[in-house]
């Protein structure tokens, strides 16, 4: 080991102390602005994460639609599941109800979905938090859970189901009745806005409420795994032919703005929160720059001894390199301990402020979620270490300046 | 005689004072070889920590030049080869225990091995330290530390030594013990010696004495 390293760690680890105060505070100080950082970003990740697959979930990885209506779905399905890289299909046809139970109204999305071919694309199931996927059929329909809340419906309900169509018919002055369907399942995707907003019907249900025959409005696809989302697609536009009207886009595609905004809001937090590691770091230094000073005169001794000024300053730099070091990694293992046990601290803490109802309203989500990502993790301990370094050279440079026989005369 | 292990020919060094300069040593020379102990005394502010630093190459003369064992200039490295030094203040680094200290040269000259930490707890055991290998320096005397910082100068088998004032910090009585295990090391491995001090009583010791005043070294007795 060479003596300018032996000597920065025997002076951030003196043999006698038990404790090394100064050190410890160095330390430290870089592990909170680590912690915060892979906790920060951990969460925001996360989030960004459970929209990703939500979409996914949602939407499949490609979506087909048309200009107009898909007149023919049986022949684009087969169409479609001829292009290598996919793995299902499954039709759809969406669109705006007013229901109505026990005289309380909602103004949901509804999906008419294909109940034989949805799950080899959308794991509805998984969603399921009441009822059954298999209890589907063209007089009953499942709905989000925060919006049978707010219509007092539950498993057995039969609600009323007004659609436009109904609207026109009224116009000719024709006699309508409702749609009644049973509420046959409960669904909870976890996020808010969906599980506030959303049911489901049998494809047959949703083309009779619209009078769209055999129509529908679009085509959900899953790929086999591994499969780029945005390749597919184009191998799908370019198998379609030219007056089919059709177009596939990738779930990326069809979110891309959505998805941007995201990225840009964790880069920020990145940024922003890189000052914290900033201001450890600047702690480190000052604290190094105390030591350069308090050490001045062994500056001089170290070239008495036969050093080179080089390794005087390496000797300091090393210090910053090793507080750097050990920072990073104690603020690694401080960071995912805390993200391992965020829903903890998160339930502690509305339970004491009594909010959690607040947090889910606004935040989408009852739970945090967590996802890091190895991009932002390699930059955190880039960062952590590079300012450390420089928080060490600072000091480094200012003993090399100085001059052995000036560093042995101060007192 | 033997070629000297230092020689230094018409020496002159000024520092900046205010608008003028104040001239610390104009035109000193000095032989001194190998097994020779060369005291130096004078007033304080005379410049003999000075000419102590231009002899360790710590600090460059304005004029003159200084060849040590042969050759005109001397890098870091070999600075720590060949001459020890010896501290009016001690200057061991604290958070070191003793051993590590005077182990300190051979650890810059990037030799630390079984062989060398043997010679540390020998020189150590010489001045009297034996028990003392793992004490730290602040767990030390002033007599005790002076004592491990004479084990680290010699540490790396130097052919000089050079003491700037050894036993300014030491009560009398312990600063001749200091001064009786210097004296004797030097003299049982023939190192060269050049000694500061106010002390007649050490300067009388050295097989040389010379006076530094106004600049120039004049002959004693
Ligand atoms: N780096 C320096 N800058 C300015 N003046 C200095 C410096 N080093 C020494 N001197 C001056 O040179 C003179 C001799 O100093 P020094 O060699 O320490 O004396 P001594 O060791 O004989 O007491 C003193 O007047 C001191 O103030
Ligand atoms: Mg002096």
């Amino acid at each position: 080991m060479p003596w300018y390293l032996y000597l920065a760690l025997k002076q951030l680890f003196p043999s006698g102390k038990r404790f090394p105060f100064f050190t410890a505070i160095s330390v430290l100080s870089v592990a909170l602005g680590v912690a915060l950082l892979v906790l920060v970003l951990g969460v925001m990740g996360g989030f960004g994460a459970q929209i990703r697959r939500m979409i996914v979930d949602t939407q499949g990885d490609v979506q087909v639609r048309s200009s107009s209506f898909i007149e023919h779905p049986h022949k684009v399905l087969a169409e479609i599941e001829k292009v290598p890289g996919v793995a299902a299909a499954t039709p759809f046809a969406e669109g705006v109800v007013m229901i109505e139970n026990e005289n309380k109204p909602a103004y949901p999305s509804i999906e008419g979905i294909d109940v034989n071919r949805i799950e080899k694309v959308i794991p509805l199931r998984k969603y399921i938090r009441a009822g059954s996927l298999d209890d589907l059929d063209d007089d009953s329909t499942i709905l989000s859970y925060e919006l049978a809340d707010s219509i007092g419906a539950h498993l057995g309900s039969r609600i009323e189901v007004y659609t436009p169509l109904i609207l026109e018919k009224l116009k000719r002055d024709e006699i309508v009745l409702p749609r009644v369907l049973k509420v046959v399942g409960i669904l909870e995707i976890g996020h808010q806005q969906l599980d506030s907003s959303v049911m489901i019907c049998t494809l047959r249900t949703m083309q009779d409420l619209y009078g769209l025959g055999n129509a529908v409005h679009g085509i959900n696809i899953r790929l086999k795994p591994g499969v780029d989302a945005d390749a597919a697609a184009a191998r799908l536009n370019a198998s379609f032919s030219a007056d089919s009207g059709l177009r596939a886009k990738s779930w990326y595609e069809i979110n891309k703005d959505f998805l941007w905004v995201l990225q840009l809001e964790k880069n920020m937090m990145l940024f922003i929160m890189l000052f914290v590691v900033l201001v450890a770091a600047f702690l480190t230094m000052s604290l190094l720059l105390v030591l350069v000073l308090k050490k001045t005169r062994e500056i001089g001794l170290f070239a008495a001894l036969g050093a080179e000024r080089r390794e005087v300053a390496l000797c300091f730099c090393l210090q910053g390199v090793a507080v750097g070091v050990v920072g990073t990694a104690v603020g690694m293992v401080l960071g995912f301990t805390l993200l391992h046990f965020r829903n903890d601290a998160v339930e502690l803490l509305t339970r004491f402020t009594g909010s959690k109802q607040v947090l889910e309203r606004f935040y989408q989500f009852n739970q945090l979620p967590a996802h890091s990502d190895p991009r932002d993790i390699v930059i955190i301990i880039l960062s952590a270490m590079l300012l450390s370094t420089l928080a060490g050279l600072v000091p480094a440079l200012i003993a090399s300046r100085m001059k052995p026989v000036d560093a042995l005369r101060s007192e | 005689m033997a070629d000297p292990i230092i020689s230094a020919r018409a020496l002159f060094k000024s520092f900046p004072s205010g608008d003028r300069r104040i001239e610390v040593l104009r035109g000193v020379d000095l032989d001194v070889s190998a097994g020779e102990s060369v005291s130096i005394r004078g007033e304080s502010g005379s410049g003999k920590s000075t000419l102590l630093n231009l002899f360790a190459a710590l600090d460059a003369p304005d004029s003159g030049e200084i060849v040590w064992d042969g050759s005109a200039t001397l890098a870091p490295r070999r600075r720590g080869a060949l001459i020890g030094i010896v501290f009016q203040s001690f200057y061991l680094v604290p958070e070191l225990d003793a051993r590590a200290n005077v182990l300190m040269p051979s650890r810059i000259a990037g030799k630390v091995d079984r062989e060398s930490r043997a010679r540390a707890d020998a020189l150590l055991a010489k001045v009297g330290l034996a028990e003392r290998l793992h004490h730290l320096p602040n767990q030390l005397s002033g007599g005790e530390r002076q004592r491990v910082a004479l084990a680290r100068a010699l540490m790396n088998r130097p052919k000089l030594i050079l003491a700037d004032e050894p036993t300014g910090n030491l009560d009398e009585h312990t600063g001749e013990a200091v001064m009786e295990l210097l004296l004797g090391l030097c003299a049982e491995t023939s190192t060269a010696l050049v000694l500061v001090t106010h002390n007649a009583v050490h300067a009388a010791r050295t097989s040389r004495r010379v006076r530094l005043h106004d600049g120039r070294f004049v002959a004693v007795e």
